[in-house]
């Protein structure tokens, strides 16, 4: 095997180091040859200087070739020592790819495993919701209360808000297509039950899932990373029951009330077009409005809210519970609960709307 | 005997109303170990902040470099902390990047070095701290002992010459502990390193100090070797050394 040697000089830092380095890189390595480099004329070194002889390591390395250090010593052999892990052959550590049907075969187990614990979270968040309470197993009633104020009446504003720019948008543009027919008065039909049936529950389902799923995937992902998770558990407290159930309650009771408010919104904000800018007296508006809505029209809305309320709050929790790695891990649950949340509420619209607009008719 | 490399003179601090350093005086000269000792809550982490720049001071002054810190505008201290290392408690180890990119950071956003040697730097720093196939690896993928030594990997990543450590072997089994307090000798002796780090671990001291300061109720006790120390008039210092309780601790637990 060939030997091929170099003289490290008597002091080793980042301008020695570097010449030392251009030398090997002016005549090309052999396949499998030793580098042997002396350092009995050393008599200094610092760690740049030691960075550049694990650059010459690596290429030696990678040429399939070994690295041998000779004749150092007092404090450059003791330097050298602590550098020695970093000349080694670097391990491995990405070790052997997975084929197509492997990664298959993961996805498939982690999105069954995954499935698995929600419905696990699920069903022991509705139990200690909505039947422990009545056992007597206790309920955490100022907690509830909280969490009322919070997702409910901090979002109040904002809810209506949105609603009522969804309401102007939507009579704008049906007014423009209902004027060619001579048909505007029927603007205020559309926004009653467009709102009634979908808008109201959708828009604010979607504006809590980013004000309150994103909030709570938040902070149960923090307790996890501190350890609060655990803590609960050490003492022997149901984690669903402490953490879960009332928010679970809060939103179950406050998102049909948003949605109320979402529906008026709506409804002011299609109102303002049509008295404004349509011309209509307003009492002729509002007739029209209240003689379009029937029951059905807004039970068919806030049966939707109670499913995206539960939705919204077990994928949050849901996302919490599994957080792993710190913050980061925090960031991207948080994420991951808002973009399920919102990919939840559309599939289950069009699963509602085949069965009221199709199976019941 | 050469100029101290820090020296602290009469720091006052506060938090909030509430006095926590009284009128301390201290210097570290270059090439030793400092420990700062003292009960918990005695203002040990907050010398520590202090000296390098974290906290601002009520009143005193820190020289270093032959800088007063606490008179040095926001620039002028970032470009002076750039020439200290830290080491948390905690570790301090950003989440959200691997070992061996937490290690890279200062030197990719301070160090003039050849960018062609940044990966070779910072495997021989972990290397350094014995990290060097974990480069790759997630700060939560690593142990208690693993992060707080990847935390001092990166604190040595500009080759500082002092560097601050709070707490190295809390939390730590004592053959862990016992490899950082090894690894921290290691440092000074081969690349030159002065530390000062904090803790209360009697073993820490005894293995890694060359002198101490005590700190007890925010007011600096006693300073001297730790020979000088377990021979101390000083009582809190006998206590500290003999582990004894304070009087009504141990009148509680009769």
């Amino acid at each position: 095997m060939k030997e091929r040697r170099l003289q490290a000089p008597t002091t080793l830092d980042q301008e020695s180091g570097r010449s030392l380095w251009e030398s090997l890189s002016k005549t090309p390595s052999e396949q499998g040859e030793t580098l042997v480099i002396a350092f009995n004329e050393t008599e200094k070194m610092d760690s740049l200087g030691g960075a550049w002889l694990v650059k010459i390591a690596e290429k030696i390395h990678k040429s399939g070739g070994t690295l041998k250090l000779e004749g150092q010593q007092g404090s450059v052999a003791e330097l050298l020592e602590m550098v020695a892990p970093a000349l080694q052959k670097p391990v491995n550590q990405q070790g052997v790819e997975p084929g197509f049907f492997e990664k298959l075969g993961d996805t498939t187990l982690a999105v069954l495993a995954e499935s698995r614990d929600f419905l696990e979270l699920c069903i022991d968040a509705i139990y200690w919701s909505v039947l422990a309470p009545f056992e007597g197993r206790g309920f955490r009633w100022e907690i509830f209360v909280d969490e009322m104020y919070e997702m409910g009446v901090r979002a109040i504003k904002i809810v209506c808000l949105m609603n009522f720019l969804l309401g102007l948008i939507i009579a704008m543009l049906m007014a423009k297509q209902a004027e060619s027919y001579g048909i505007s008065i029927f603007v205020a039909d559309i926004i009653m039950i467009g709102f009634a049936r979908e808008l109201a529950a959708i828009m604010t389902a979607v504006v809590v899932s980013a004000r309150t799923g994103a909030a709570i995937a938040a902070e149960i992902a923090t307790m996890k990373v501190q350890e609060e998770i655990d803590a609960l558990r050490g003492m022997g407290l149901n984690v669903n029951q402490f953490l879960v159930a009332p928010k679970l309650m809060a939103l179950l009771v406050v998102l049909p009330c948003l949605v109320t408010l979402g529906v008026l919104s709506g409804v002011i904000g299609g109102s303002v077009w049509g008295i404004a800018v349509l011309g209509f007296q307003p009492t002729v508006w509002f007739t029209q409005t209240l003689n379009s809505a029937f029951l059905e029209d807004l039970a068919q809305g806030f049966l939707k809210t109670i499913i995206f309320a539960l939705g919204i709050v077990l994928i949050g929790c849901h996302n919490g519970f599994r957080v792993s790695g710190g913050s980061r891990g925090v960031g991207l649950m948080t994420t991951r609960a808002v973009v399920m949340d919102i990919f939840m509420l559309i599939s289950c619209d069009i699963v509602f709307a085949a069965i009221f607009y199709y199976v019941l008719g | 005997m050469s100029a101290p490399l820090v020296a602290v003179k009469d720091l006052v601090a506060h938090y909030g109303d509430t006095l926590i350093l009284d009128n301390v005086s201290c210097s570290v000269n270059p090439g030793e170990i400092f420990v700062i000792v003292g009960g918990s809550g005695c203002g040990k982490t907050t010398l520590l902040r202090h000296m390098c720049g974290l906290h601002a001071a009520t009143s005193g002054s820190i020289i270093y470099r032959e800088q007063d810190i606490t008179q040095l505008d926001e620039d002028e201290l970032a470009r002076l902390q750039r020439t200290i290392g830290i080491a948390f408690q905690s570790s301090g180890l950003f989440n959200s990047m691997t070992v061996g990119d937490n290690v890279a950071l200062p030197i990719r956003e301070y160090g003039d070095v050849d960018e062609r040697l940044i990966d070779a730097i910072v495997r021989m720093k972990l290397s350094f701290v014995g990290l060097g196939d974990s480069g790759h690896l997630m700060p939560s993928e690593l142990s208690g002992g693993m992060r707080k030594r990847a935390g001092l990997a990166r604190a040595i990543a500009l080759d500082p010459p002092l560097v601050y450590f709070d707490e190295p072997s809390a939390g730590l089994d004592p053959i862990m502990a016992a490899g950082l307090d090894e690894l921290i000798l290691d440092m000074r002796d081969l690349l030159g390193l002065t530390f000062v780090i904090v803790t209360h671990e009697l073993d820490s001291i005894r293995t890694v100090a060359d002198r101490i300061l005590m700190l007890d109720r925010g007011k600096a006790i006693f300073t001297g070797t730790v020979e000088e120390a377990e021979h101390s008039d000083v009582e809190r210092v006998k206590q500290l050394f003999e582990r004894r309780p304070d009087e009504f601790i141990a009148q509680r637990n009769v």
